[in-house]
């Protein structure tokens, strides 16, 4: 097995989700500028977001990766190497494209810089890595359409840097071969606006709607084996998901790949970390194709729906040692007396009794109900308890 | 400017009169309603009177490979006029096997700019086949500005999307019952059709409304668009439309009664008058 560490790479729809992914564990992450990224609806990053993005990362020796991943029109194209340009500025450390002939111009002025392709081209087969690879490419994030037996014939035949999606959301159709949102909606799939239609019901002759929606990707069982086959980096998809979603998914990742490394993944473990990842979706999971054909277990149906519970209840924004407060932001309500568990970025979990509750103005109070409040709560630790971490209901 | 035309049946004989033929190749083509084996495709390259071209415009996957390999080499000794392709792959073969026949860079939803055509004419890609989802300003933009041979589908039920799963089937197996590999299926909001269609490679997904661009040909000429294309399926008449058609594009495309009578294919311009939103907005 090739010891060199996979990479964990985590969304970053903005500036704190960069910081707060990245002290989770991310090894890098992947967001978008304000131009040129495939994620209208996320805050995305202006220049000087990115550039302390990078500084931030770069102090951890971690990574920054910039989406440049439209499919361009020719009005698009106006100002894209002054972009290039001043990213590459702000330090970003690769960019993540699907269009060739950016692909070419970057690598031809900017060579230091790696360019990795993106999902969008639906890369399927070796012949069309070995296409890229003969143009520079660095990384190819291959199509959500391939199971095991063709990502690792594809690294074993071609020898370039391989990324594959572990997590998340996933399309319908193939990635860029998908203009529903424009027919419908009018807003532009490949341009950043897609509507996601493949989420909506439609009206047939039969007695009930046809619907094309798939269960999120979950492929924490098969991190093991992904390693095994090369895979250099494993990418967990999500932009515009909340930062408590993103802290319990990279999280988790961090665990279960450390553990596999450390040869200490045990089937207990393996438990309780797909309960979390379980308990954060609002959606069910398959593994998709990994290990069989595509089916229609793999599907939402008429009637069924995303669900979503109010596990979430507090981000940590300080811990006083000497008080033994914990100063929060409320999310979800909850009273004294709860048994809760709290987090940590650094991987440490405690479960505590709620003692004694406190309002932003250090009257005691019975319960937390107000969302985006400042609360205080006692907890009486030595762990430490690092801004970001996050409060939660336990659930077994 | 000359005509290709892709049939929606197997009868091809009134395609003498026009320009070219679009085949589409069993198992190695998507997003269309007809297909061809090789076979057939070599009797009619045999037998052609006219330019014929072959999609091979699916997302390969390894297994495919080798089968498509020979098939490459095939049509390049059939010398077929080009060969539409979508997967990246088909180009690194047409080097890799040292391959003459022309080459159509067909990625559906994706010749959007005349720099990236300009790219793909730099390695050795003769034509393409220009996204339906940009305006005629920015077609003929790439017609003018781009040094590759543009082609710009003006008659048809546009492809809106594909899927690698078997959409319909899962959909039959969820309601416990026997379907068809096609389905019509309704968006409530906007009250229009899309028609799937399932085989092998996966669905295919099409509008129901045929895009007439009977009336922007005439931009097209003048612009210097070597090919224009139409497809047969949904198509009433099709026989005449491209007879008209290339008696309209003879007589320099000034025949008024041409456009006035092809009204009659309806009133969908698709986006060659509409710009798709959503561009990434600009935080303030």
């Amino acid at each position: 097995m090739d010891k060199k560490k996979v990479e964990l790479l985590s969304p970053a729809g903005d500036l704190e989700r960069l910081k707060v992914t990245m002290l989770y564990g991310a090894d890098a992450v992947y967001i978008g500028g304000q131009q040129y990224s495939l994620r209208a609806n996320a805050n995305n990053a202006s220049i000087e977001d990115l550039r302390e993005g990078c500084s931030f990362a770069h102090k951890l020796g971690k990574r920054v990766h910039l989406t440049l991943n439209i499919v361009f029109h020719n009005e698009d194209m106006d100002g894209v190497e002054q972009y290039i340009k001043d990213v590459v500025d702000a330090g970003i450390d690769a960019f993540i494209v699907s269009d060739p002939f950016i692909i070419s111009y970057i690598k031809t002025n900017f060579p230091n810089v790696e360019v990795h392709l993106s999902t969008q081209n639906s890369t399927s087969n070796y012949e069309t890595v070995n296409f890229f690879k003969n143009e520079g490419i660095d990384r190819v994030v291959l199509a959500r359409e391939l199971g095991k037996k063709d990502i690792k014939e594809i690294i074993d035949k071609t020898g370039v840097d391989i990324e594959v999606f572990i997590h998340g959301a996933m399309c319908t159709c193939f990635s860029g071969r998908c203009a529903l949102s424009n027919y419908v909606t009018n807003r532009d799939a490949n341009r950043g606006g897609c509507a996601q239609v493949c989420r909506f019901s439609f009206g047939t002759d039969e007695s009930e709607e046809f619907t094309m929606a798939l269960k999120d990707m979950n492929m924490a069982e098969y991190i093991g084996e992904l390693i095994d086959i090369g895979v250099r980096s494993f990418k967990v998809e999500g932009r515009m998901r909340s930062l408590y979603y993103l802290a319990t998914v990279i999280g988790t990742y961090r665990n279960i790949i450390d553990d596999y490394y450390n040869n200490c993944l045990t089937p207990e473990k393996m438990e309780i970390y797909q309960h979390r990842l379980d308990r954060v979706a609002n959606r069910e999971t398959s593994t998709h194709c990994f290990n069989k054909e595509p089916d229609y277990t793999d599907q939402y149906y008429t009637g069924r729906s995303e669900v979503s519970n109010q596990d979430y209840l507090g981000q940590v924004i300080e811990y006083n040692k000497e008080t033994k407060l914990v100063k929060f932001y409320e999310r979800n309500y909850f009273e004294v007396g709860d048994n809760i568990e709290l987090f940590t970025p650094n991987g440490d979990h405690i479960e505590f009794k709620v003692e004694k509750l406190y309002n932003e103005d250090m009257e005691e109070m019975d319960v937390a109900r107000h969302p985006d409040d400042i609360y205080y709560l006692y907890l009486d630790t030595d762990i430490e308890i690092p801004e970001y971490s996050m409060i939660k209901v336990v659930t077994k | 400017m000359k005509l290709l035309a892709e049939s929606s049946s197997k009868n091809i004989s009134y395609y003498d009169s026009i320009d070219g033929i679009i085949l589409p190749l069993e198992g190695y083509s998507v997003e269309s309603t007809n297909y061809f084996t090789i076979d057939e495709i070599e009797d009619i390259v045999k037998n052609k009177k006219c330019e014929v071209f072959v999609k091979l415009n699916k997302n390969f996957f390894n297994d495919d490979i080798e089968p498509l390999k020979e098939i490459l080499k095939k049509l390049d000794l059939l010398k077929v006029s080009g060969i539409f392709f979508y997967d990246l792959g088909v180009l690194q073969l047409h080097k890799e096997l040292n391959l003459s026949v022309p080459l159509i860079w067909n990625q559906t939803h994706m010749v959007n700019n005349y720099r990236t055509c300009d790219y793909y004419y730099s390695k050795g890609v003769e034509y393409a086949l220009l996204g339906k989802e940009i305006t005629l300003e920015e077609i003929i933009e790439i017609i003018k500005k781009s040094k590759i041979t543009s082609m710009v589908e003006v008659v048809s039920r546009p492809s809106v999307a594909f899927s690698y799963r078997k959409l319909i089937t899962n959909y039959y197996k969820y309601l416990g019952k026997e379907g068809s590999n096609k389905l019509t299926i309704k968006e409530k909001g906007t009250d229009t059709n899309y028609d799937l269609y399932e085989d092998n490679n996966g669905t295919s997904f099409f509008m129901d409304v045929v895009t007439n661009g009977t009336g922007v040909i005439k931009d097209l000429y003048d612009a210097g668009c070597k090919y224009i294309i139409m497809r047969e399926d949904g198509v009433p008449s099709f026989d005449e439309l491209l007879s008209d058609t290339k008696n309209y594009i003879s007589n320099g495309c000034s025949d008024s009664n041409y456009v006035e009578k092809y009204k009659r294919l309806g009133d969908s311009t698709n986006f060659f008058f509409k710009k798709t939103i959503y561009k990434v907005k600009k935080n303030g």
